[in-house]
């Protein structure tokens, strides 16, 4: 095949699943209406944590959902991911009879993966009442769903699932364009999709990043992160070909790039040069200049170290005044921290904020922070001209991750 | 095109700690799996692993360093730290964000997903032990090879299960081809824990053998797969930016391929054909005819699934002389992981480099017959030019790969 760095990279089909929308249109109704997605979990039992809330799925009837895909004995997270991938390749209008297979590619980024179903089996181990099933094991690797969705449709092109924690699936996406830039495959499914668990959920309550109500991204009160789950997958051509043949194209993925913090394995470099950096060279790959952006979608996860430093990395990378006239907003002060699927929901939600030209707010932000003195979009979404945007996804471990969208067609 | 190549190995194995040792050991065909000692298998269904029991981090770095790493990750920085000075790259000198950081691992620090789990289960969530939980994300190793070396660059971690690091090969080439980066520490390491190999236990998944202190261990071929643990680090360049500072080259990556299969969730891709295609496509990739190819790396790891499925591939990807194909199934002797990929490229590149043929089997032993037995044997005489790696994975994903000497 001849690709090349000139070869475009289109978003064709997307589909998500979260707490603010269980589809595309609802998602995007919850997003611009500033819909709130945290609130009691009803999964596990919260008693004792600092906090009760989370962004859950809410949807009662999953189970009868999972029913439709005709597959029992299904983990939440891989549920979850197979709702979004449905209609993400129906959306796409992929022909699969008229498509080489080994043509299509599956690369997703994992979090937690089937944690939830492990924990039912451990949990049980542990307290010897009762004979878990070893089948709750077997979707234990981070890596199942990406392998549920390519033999579901049989897609036999590259497989792959990147697990780097909270930009998993922006790295994901970043990938799969790789692959088409590259000539490797015309078509790669990408995204990324993460439940709730009750590691994660001790784990960063241990940590004591969590805010006991919501969480406020860039409000001078902000405490902390809440978490979320859900799943978002996008479908990514090469764009003359997806032109030709008169597909939807909702944004190009002009970019991206990864980089890491060589610090620490939970705290943010204090100098915000990891974050700055990722952006800088995210913005040269997909050969933008730092003028030309009018949005970023955040990573804004609202602990008191990463939205200062946010803050402090885009005012490096983009100039103080530059920095001013940009739109920013924390996505998952409506949807919550997603970890591992963050990238991907996140990535949806940058995409229609071009489509649209709208940008989604911040909700909670009722009382800016003076140390985070940008544009946050606070309470309210607001149209806006959006020429392109960056989504920003900075992990644990250092692990740093920016995507460069520009508009589809119109 | 730019070759790219690998200028530096570093491996912690079962079959021994250092790139040396790890060669001169499988020379031999020397086991490592054995009889497990550091955990309690009484209840399980079998009692034999490729485990590492003479790893010492402190060989490595200091305490103060690896006190808060888990073991995967001791393991990854140990490796990294061999392979960057075997490389002779003076990091000083380099613009440290062109340097990446790109592992590949099945499932991370098992060890403190269950530490932290149980401490959250005996002690309820005030019990629970925050210092433990960022060890859980797959991630871990990675990020603390960057951190130790000072390294800014890419950094990212592949999980897919058996083809987790032949990933991790594939997407640093592409880094290196666009350019993005000069250097990259490629790499697998997975660790053998108590709960992960409880959870194969219970799964099926295991060669079901107990053996007693000094008795021989003998996996069945075809009686279920034996889990192994370890690390591997190589340098990988482009063949300009090596050459320019004098390095010594091993070995050129000449093709990689990535499939993936159609199957259920546990098993092994259905029929083979993405095995096949991998194969095929990676030798043609290459350039190079199936009967020039000397070494064939393929990634059967004692389960009937794999190991049969992977023999009826080679018969038809390498065609009417199967008979007297001889394959070298590393896997037999370190056991699997899904980190063990560099570990096997490794292999490959210091044969390769030192013109040093690797024991290997008649490929019929992967067919598994129970009345087959293990029988190594190195064949000396042919010059080494190019060796074919295949690994496929329970999940569908396969990939081919096709190493040339310098």
């Amino acid at each position: 095949m001849n690709a090349g760095p000139s070869t475009r990279v289109a978003v064709t089909g997307l589909g998500i699943i979260s707490a603010i929308g269980e589809s595309v249109p609802e998602f995007k109704e919850g997003l611009f209406n500033g819909k709130c997605g945290i609130g009691p979990i009803s999964l596990f039992d919260t008693k004792g944590f600092m906090t009760q809330s989370a962004a859950q799925v809410k949807n009662r009837n999953l189970k009868a959902l999972s029913g439709s895909l005709g597959i029992r004995r299904i983990s939440r997270c891989d549920l979850l991911g197979l709702i979004a991938a449905r209609e993400a390749l129906s959306d796409s209008g992929l022909d699969f009879d008229n498509c080489d297979r080994n043509d299509i590619g599956v690369v997703l980024g994992g979090g937690a993966g089937g944690m939830l179903s492990w924990e039912k089996y451990r949990r049980a181990l542990w307290s010897k009442k009762a004979r878990p099933r070893p089948s709750l094991l077997l979707s234990s690797a981070s890596c199942t769903l990406t392998d549920l969705i390519a033999s579901r449709y049989r897609l036999t092109g590259s497989r792959a699932t990147i697990v780097t924690a909270c930009s998993s699936s922006a790295t994901s996406i970043g990938f799969a364009s790789d692959l088409i830039r590259s000539g490797a495959h015309e078509i790669v499914i990408t995204g990324g999709s993460e439940s709730l668990s009750e590691l994660t959920f001790a784990g960063f309550n241990a940590l004591r990043v969590v805010d006991p109500e919501y969480c406020r991204p860039f409000d001078k009160n902000r405490r902390g992160l809440s978490l979320g789950e859900g799943a978002a997958i996008l479908v990514l051509e090469d764009y003359e070909k997806a032109k030709k043949k008169g597909a939807t194209i909702y944004a190009e993925v002009l970019g991206y790039a990864t980089n890491s913090d060589a610090f620490h394995m939970t705290s943010p470099d204090p100098e915000a040069m990891g974050m700055s950096r990722v952006m800088v060279k995210a913005l040269e790959r997909a050969r933008v200049a730092a003028n030309q952006v009018d949005y970023i979608n955040a990573h804004g996860t609202a602990t008191r170290a990463n939205d200062q430093l946010e803050t402090k990395a885009i005012k490096k990378v983009f100039g103080e005044k530059n920095a001013g006239d940009l739109a920013i907003s924390s996505t998952k002060s409506m949807v919550g921290h997603c970890l591992g699927a963050g990238g991907a929901i996140e990535a949806v939600a940058t995409i229609l904020a071009l489509r649209e030209q709208v940008a989604p707010p911040t909700i909670h932000l009722d009382e800016p922070d003076p140390d985070c003195d940008l544009d946050y979009v606070p309470l309210q979404a607001r149209p806006r001209k959006i020429r392109i945007a960056l989504s920003n996804s900075f992990a644990f471990g250092g692990n740093n991750t920016s995507l460069v969208f520009g508009r589809g067609q119109v | 095109m730019n070759d790219i190549v690998f200028t530096g190995i570093g491996v912690i194995s079962s079959l021994g700690i250092g790139q040396e040792v790890f060669l001169a050991n499988l020379r031999k065909a020397k086991s490592g799996i054995k009889r497990i000692t550091s955990f309690d298998t009484s209840s399980l269904g079998s009692n034999i692993a490729g485990w590492i029991e003479d790893f010492d981090p402190r060989q490595f770095m200091s305490p103060g360093i690896y006190r808060r790493m888990g073991r995967i990750s001791r393991m990854a920085v140990a490796a990294s730290i061999e392979a960057v000075n075997d490389s002779d790259l003076i990091l000083d000198t380099l613009d440290r964000e062109r340097i990446a950081v790109i592992m590949g691992t099945a499932y991370g620090s098992s060890s403190h997903v269950e530490e932290f789990y149980l401490s959250l289960l005996e002690n309820g969530p005030r019990g629970a032990q925050p210092f433990l939980f960022p060890e859980t994300v797959p991630n871990a190793p990675a990020s603390h090879i960057a951190m130790f070396h000072g390294i800014t660059g890419p950094n990212t971690t592949f999980c897919q299960n058996e083809i987790s690091a032949e990933n991790a090969i594939l997407y640093a080439r592409g880094l290196l081809l666009q350019n993005i980066v000069d250097v990259v520490l490629v790499g697998g390491a997975d660790e053998l824990s108590p709960v992960l190999f409880m959870c194969y236990d219970a799964l099926g998944a295991l060669n079901r053998i107990k053996v007693e202190a000094d008795q021989p261990v003998k996996p069945e071929p075809g009686r279920g797969l034996v889990l192994g643990e370890g690390a591997g680090i190589l340098i990988m360049e482009r063949r300009d930016f090596a050459v320019k500072r004098g390095a010594r080259i091993y070995g050129t990556l000449i093709s990689g391929i990535l499939t993936g299969g159609v199957t259920s969730t546990g098993h092994y891709e259905i029929e083979g054909d993405q095995m096949g295609r991998a194969m095929s496509l990676a030798m043609e990739q290459a350039g190079v005819d199936p009967d020039t190819i000397e070494q064939i790396h393929v990634s059967a790891n004692f389960s009937g699934e794999l190991d049969r499925m992977e023999y009826d591939r080679l018969e038809r990807a390498f065609g009417v002389n199967t008979a007297s194909l001889r394959v070298i199934p590393l896997k037999y002797l370190t056991g699997d992981f899904g980190g063990v990929g560099t570990t096997r490229a490794a292999a490959i590149l210091l044969s390769l480099h030192y013109q040093l043929p690797l024991p290997t089997v008649g490929a019929e032993m992967l067919k598994a017959r129970p009345q087959h037995s293990l029988e190594w044997e190195i064949c000396p005489g042919r010059k080494l030019q190019f060796a074919l790696m295949t690994t496929s994975t329970f999940g569908g994903g396969s990939t081919g790969l096709v190493f040339a000497r310098n």
